[in-house]
């Protein structure tokens, strides 16, 4: 068993810290926009027109049949070559992580919309509301309770994806982390070193959606 | 812009090699993940504590990480760790089947506690062994539920065999990354890539949702 020296992570620590930060806020980037556009695509795959049902559908199987490398690379090297815009890496995964992510929330807001009984939205059209009455008062509040932990699931995936983001050189964590291990010769420290601040990244945050979850379970019963 | 598609032509007998590691890795990977799942799933749900202990730390810790951080970890580490010297694809599938049991665990473990209880107590007073109770009752139950769960598994380990190129195994996405960065055609090889991936993929999607839909356990 070799020696476990700890001093290239103590010596760059600043340098691994901001790329924690980077992680943080691209993760937090990604979900809230995932969050925003699968609700908005989720409610259109529900309610919206035939054509526009078929359309996501399509989309939401592509992005489970393409991995997130692919389209972070994509974003990165070729859409600058088909619109001559270039984007800083950050942003090519902000919006690579985005499109993927997306997909899987779209697919959680349709299983829990259509979880909510019919009745309830006839009740409210019978009330008297109308259609995006009925959608942002009574079925999203209930549905967003059920989704709760997919939507957890889908946080721990995303801020894993943000890892990847590291081949195209975001100077996020992952990247960081491969850059120190390189220069100081001593991977095992640092990469040992990369698995404790994940899981310490991940595991309480899992933690924290599924603690909320069962706080509130009861309220998404009806 | 000029665009030249020829170069994925002339590069097919690459590609389908690389399309077929991916494939191979895969299978491989399921093939080696499904039984250490189900060995982990029993550790976590026997007796001894300490067992179940480990079980458990093993799986949080699998799923608590970037695949890619383990890919990069096995790569590394390993060799330092222990006095052999792994070809990448063995240490890009040592990753992936460390990264997939501990998923596969988890689905194993629900799948067995999905059965009520009550079952296993009328087994038991019926007369069966612990065993029986196991074979005949929980495990035929367990098993369609499990089954769509490993069907997203499959797809999603389909998707995470992309990540073993970053240790150079020349599966699909490194086969084509290596031709982008040789040829300069980044655009052609790119988009080559992604539509060889859905091609493969899509069908794999749609097996998993009828997977799901015919096998759906009501109660």
């Amino acid at each position: 068993m070799p020696d476990f020296d700890i001093s290239p992570i103590l010596e760059s620590w600043q340098f691994l810290a901001t790329g924690i930060g980077v992680t943080i806020l691209l993760s937090i980037l990604s979900m809230a926009a995932s969050v925003l556009l699968g609700t908005v695509l989720g409610i259109a795959r529900v309610y919206g027109s035939r054509p526009l049902q078929l359309v996501i559908t399509f989309y939401v199987d592509t992005m489970r049949s393409i991995p997130v490398l692919v389209v972070i690379v994509w974003i990165y090297f070729a859409v600058p070559i088909l619109t001559g815009i270039n984007f800083p890496p950050f942003w090519s995964a902000l919006i690579a992580i985005t499109i993927h992510i997306t997909a899987s929330v779209v697919e959680i807001v349709r299983a829990g919309v259509e979880s909510i009984r019919e009745g309830q939205c006839r009740a409210g059209l019978a009330l008297g509301m109308s259609w995006p009455q009925v959608i942002l008062n009574i079925v999203l509040p209930q549905a967003a309770i059920r989704m709760l932990p997919a939507i957890g699931s889908v946080l721990s995936v995303t801020i894993k994806d943000t890892a990847i983001a590291s081949v195209i050189a975001v100077p996020e964590f992952m990247k960081r982390a491969e850059t120190v291990a390189s220069q100081s010769y001593q991977p095992m420290e640092v990469f040992t070193f990369a698995i404790f601040v994940y899981f310490l990244l991940l595991f309480p945050t899992t933690r924290t959606v599924d603690f909320i979850y069962r706080r509130i379970a009861h309220l998404g019963r009806s | 812009m000029t665009l030249d598609w020829s170069i994925v032509w002339l590069n097919k007998e690459a590609l389908a090699e690389g399309a077929l590691m991916t494939i191979v890795l895969t299978v491989l990977t399921m093939g080696l993940a499904v039984p250490l799942g189900i060995v982990l799933a029993f550790m976590r749900l026997s007796k001894w504590r300490s067992l179940a202990l480990l079980s458990q730390c093993f799986v949080e810790l699998f799923r608590n990480i970037p695949l890619i951080l383990i890919v990069y970890w096995s790569f590394y580490v390993i060799p330092i760790l222990i006095p052999v010297q792994f070809s990448a694809f063995t240490t890009g599938l040592v990753a992936l089947v460390l990264c997939v049991s501990a998923y596969n665990a988890e689905t194993f473990r629900a799948g067995i506690n999905s059965v009520r209880h009550g079952q296993t107590n009328a087994g038991l007073a019926l007369g069966m062994s612990q065993f029986q109770v196991m074979k005949e009752i929980i495990l035929p139950q367990a098993a369609r539920r499990v089954l769509p769960i490993l069907a997203t598994t499959w797809v999603s380990l389909f998707k995470d065999t992309s990540l073993v190129s970053v240790i150079a195994v020349g599966e699909l996405s490194h086969v084509a990354l290596q031709i982008r960065s040789q040829s300069f055609r980044v655009l052609e090889m790119l988009t080559a890539m992604a539509v060889i991936y859905w091609m493969m993929g899509y069908p794999q999607a749609k097996l998993s949702d009828w997977v799901r839909k015919k096998f759906e356990v009501k109660e």
